[in-house]
């Protein structure tokens, strides 16, 4: 089983590979994107030593670490899945000898290996060259912590994502909720905007939704923001984001395959 | 005289189609606003920190993005070429397009187009009208006249760099990512671009020239004078930009390999 | 007048190849190799106004390529192609006016809009007049039967239906020239016969010149005189139905059943001389496979007879299809 799942990965791998034209476009564009965050909040800086308790030095890695991370947990589940249901080939999936949203999982999850290795990593690198910015030592813990939450990250979003693309099910035409959730999770994670630096009440509605667990979380782990006890209980409330998520999925495959059932394909 | 007859047809099946799937056409009503209103957070939240961005007030960069939106809405409503990939290329439409006897982008464009997003055309004129008012700042009639001829250049850049990217479609048919992609590019013409290096600036305003679409045209319409050049330059910015679409889209046409090859 | 004239007529394509593995992929992402493939290898097409044409050859061979050359959709490598007059590539808008086309695997038709919306829009598409439209979309709608098929959109339309209103849509502009791709794939028989038939009454009363691409045989056995073959990019016949017959379907075969059982080196011997095999398929049943015109049923008859006494007997002749196998896997016509 394993092993069908990592074939799986290494297939998506070669898929990604065989899309150069992304591939440069994606490096030069992401740069890009990482170049304009990083002056538009160098001039929200102004001559201000420091924000919401970041300095500027640590705002710019967490743009920097926020895109190149975004590299990794994003992928295109939700499109996906709508369109397999649209075009009825998850009819076909129902009866192959493994779990749909698994494989789907497990294909995201190569797509965003691949990413970051031959994308976030020469990014990265290219950025350090151009803005300063500043990582912890090789050794640091926090490596480790931050590889950690930036797996849940990518497990949360997938689900979200996952979600958006079975409600494909119910409505006959969920590509606009498709990219409002994209929106949603590129202001509400904390890609554009660190959580912190939302208004007292904002923060309040935030905390107890999953999006902050994607982006916020892990950057902040990176560039050093956070206490070990907080560090701990971030990684503790994405991990039951990730089960929570479950329950909803699973509510929505079963009926999803119900109705599939009905009109028989 | 004939493309618009045969525009005032597709709008009119257009309309039919949409009434029959009237969950799509308030899903992206209620979508566009979303988007207008997450790019409104993203300021307002910057402007509890800070009083000014390089000299800009937040009544001023406001009124910026409200004047974003309205090229831009009129972009998306006729340029919404997302899926051309999968839809003319890997499921050939474009092979019945080239049997009939319209220029072919005309006949995408009429075939894709979303009227409905010409909302966002008011939600920018009320954002302007909003920040007009905290500033006090009333328009001359020669500022209107601005207005329209601002706006055309800009949606005449916004086209011809997104036909450019369509037309890739054309040469290769594997899927590129590079239109959503380019779309966060070109929301940055909406901040004023002094804050960017010259590097960036030089981008924005010569190569992929979104400043024209946002930045220039609106800090003229502010009464700034700085940038009184680059705003005139929009619809001359606009024409080349455009053709140089179009003439790629044709090349394009010329190299299309058809379908299930 | 020539409404197709094609010469030296070639399409290439360049094909990516991607090397296997992980590492060639990698490799792939900086320097790729791709070769050029002749999908139409200089063909020579010369078809007259009036003419019904049946184009045919395997999956591969260049059909619909040469098709989407003739009707302006690809520009060709290079040759020189006229088409009503027109070079369809550079001219398109206006050539495209002259032509109708029928892909018969995709609609032409506005998916979700009434079959007659979409007919309205073609009308103003091309630019009919109204009266025209008129008289001439009522006798078409009438003929095809699809009255009361217009009203619905066309994904409610059964695949019979939506071809029938596939093909009033690609004649709305009375077309000089008829493009069909494929038109009656997967249609019953009934359905099937109503487009031949009505086929060749527009080919009669206007004269329209028809092109059809199929895999069924029997489309162009009941519509076209002239047959044109493709294979690998290449023509390997053009010419009339009936000669391919006689040129290629010179494999009669006649069954036998005997009175009496017979070994099968008596009745060798006794057609011995003449293009005769045989083969024994039972007991007093045997297969003779005249393999040349120039031997007839009746002089396999008078060598047989009277020793061997004949009870039953069946002759067969080739089918086209039989014959178009054969020559796809003999490859080139020797003619």
């Amino acid at each position: 089983m394993l092993k069908m799942y990592l074939s799986l990965i290494r297939i998506r791998f070669l898929m990604m590979l065989a899309y150069r034209v992304n591939y440069y476009s994606g490096i030069v564009i992401y740069s890009l994107n990482i170049g304009v965050y990083y002056f538009l909040w160098m001039a929200i800086y102004g001559d201000g030593q420091s924000l919401g308790g970041l300095t500027p030095g640590q705002m710019a890695t967490y743009i920097a670490i926020a895109w190149m991370s975004r590299a990794f947990y994003f992928n295109n589940l939700d499109r996906e899945i709508a369109q397999e249901i649209r075009d009825g080939t998850v009819a076909i999936e129902l009866i192959r000898p493994y779990h749909y949203l698994m494989v789907k999982l497990f294909q995201g999850f190569g797509e965003g290996l691949f990413r970051l290795l031959l994308f976030s990593l020469p990014g990265m690198v290219l950025v350090s060259l151009i803005f300063p910015i500043s990582l912890p030592g090789m050794m640091d813990s926090s490596w480790f912590y931050f590889s950690l939450s930036l797996l849940g990250g990518f497990l949360i979003n997938a689900q979200l994502n996952i979600l958006t693309g079975l409600l494909a099910f119910f409505i006959l035409n969920n590509q606009g909720l498709i990219r409002a959730k994209r929106v949603l999770v590129d202001l509400l994670s904390g890609l554009t905007l660190p959580i912190h630096f939302y208004p007292e009440w904002a923060q309040g509605i935030l905390s107890f939704l999953p999006f902050q667990a994607i982006s916020y979380s892990p950057n902040m782990i990176l560039i050093g923001g956070w206490s070990g006890h907080e560090i701990g209980q971030a990684l503790l409330i994405q991990g039951i984001w990730v089960i929570l998520l479950c329950l909803p999925i699973q509510l929505l495959w079963t009926r999803a395959r119900k109705t599939l059932i009905v009109q028989g394909g | 005289m004939f493309h618009i007859q045969i525009f005032i047809e597709y709008f009119k099946q257009y309309l039919k189609t949409r009434l029959e799937y009237r969950g799509d056409f308030f899903a992206q009503f209620a979508t566009d606003l979303l988007f207008q209103g997450v790019n409104l957070v993203f300021i307002l939240v910057v402007f509890s920190h800070t009083t000014n961005l390089h000299g800009w007030s937040r009544e001023e960069v406001i009124f910026i993005y409200g004047y974003f939106l309205v090229p831009y809405a009129i972009f998306s409503t006729f340029f919404n070429l997302w899926d051309f990939n999968e839809r003319y290329i890997i499921k050939g439409e474009l092979d019945r397009v080239l049997t009939r006897p319209v220029h072919s982008l005309v006949q995408v464009i009429m075939e894709t187009m979303t009227p409905e997003s010409l909302l966002g055309v008011v939600t920018g004129l009320a954002v302007m009208g909003w920040s007009m008012s905290q500033m006090d700042y009333v328009w001359t009639m020669m500022d209107v006249v601005f207005f329209f001829l601002f706006v055309v250049g800009g949606v005449a850049i916004y086209g011809g760099i997104y036909i450019a990217l369509t037309s890739i479609s054309l040469f290769s048919d594997s899927k590129t990512d590079i239109q959503p992609i380019m779309y966060n590019i070109g929301n940055y013409g909406r901040y004023p671009v002094n804050l960017y290096s010259r590097i960036i600036q030089f981008v924005l305003t010569w190569i992929l020239p979104f400043a024209f679409v946002g930045f220039y045209p609106a800090s003229f319409l502010l009464g700034s004078s700085d940038w009184k050049t680059f705003a005139f330059l929009t619809p001359i910015v606009g024409g080349i930009y455009f053709t140089i679409g179009v003439m790629i889209w044709n090349w394009g046409i010329r190299h299309y390999r058809g379908a299930g090859n | 007048m020539l409404s197709i004239d094609a010469r030296n007529l070639t399409k290439e394509f360049k094909v990516y190849q991607s090397r296997s593995g992980l590492l060639g992929a990698f490799r792939d992402l900086l320097d790729r190799k791709y070769r050029v493939i002749r999908a139409v290898n200089g063909i020579n097409l010369q078809i007259k106004q009036g003419e019904i044409v049946g184009y045919i050859g395997e999956n591969g061979a260049g059909k619909s390529t040469t098709i989407k050359m003739l009707t302006g959709i690809l520009q060709p490598t290079s040759g020189e192609l006229r088409v009503n007059g027109y070079d369809p590539h550079r001219q398109r808008e206006a050539f495209v006016r002259t032509i109708g086309v029928v892909f018969g695997q995709r609609s032409q038709l506005w998916w979700d809009i009434a079959v007659k919306e979409s007919f309205r829009l073609l009308q103003k598409v091309y630019r009919v007049p109204e009266d025209q439209y008129q008289k001439h979309m009522t006798r078409v709608i009438e003929v095809l039967e699809i009255g009361s098929l217009i009203d619905q959109p066309v994904r409610k339309l059964s695949l019979g239906q939506r071809m029938r209103c596939e093909l009033a849509a690609a004649l709305i502009h009375q077309p000089s020239l008829l493009f069909l791709d494929e038109p009656t794939i997967g249609l019953d028989v009934l359905v099937k016969e109503n487009i031949r038939r009505f086929l060749r009454e527009i080919n009669q009363e206007y004269g329209t010149t028809i092109l059809l691409t199929t895999h069924d045989l029997s489309d162009i056995e009941a519509l076209c005189n002239r047959v044109i073959i493709l294979d690998k990019g290449n023509i390997i016949y053009d010419g009339h139905l009936e000669q391919l017959r006689t040129k290629w379907g010179d494999g009669k075969r006649v069954f036998l059943e005997l009175e009496r059982d017979f070994p099968l080196s008596i009745l060798e011997e006794k057609t011995g001389g003449l293009p005769i095999t045989w083969e024994k398929r039972g007991p007093k049943i045997f297969t003779a496979y005249l393999t040349s015109k120039e031997v007839s049923v009746s002089n396999l008859i008078a060598h047989l007879l009277p020793e061997i006494a004949i009870k039953e007997m069946e002759i067969k002749e080739a089918t086209t299809e039989e014959i178009v196998r054969k020559i796809y896997q003999e490859g080139m016509v020797h003619a």
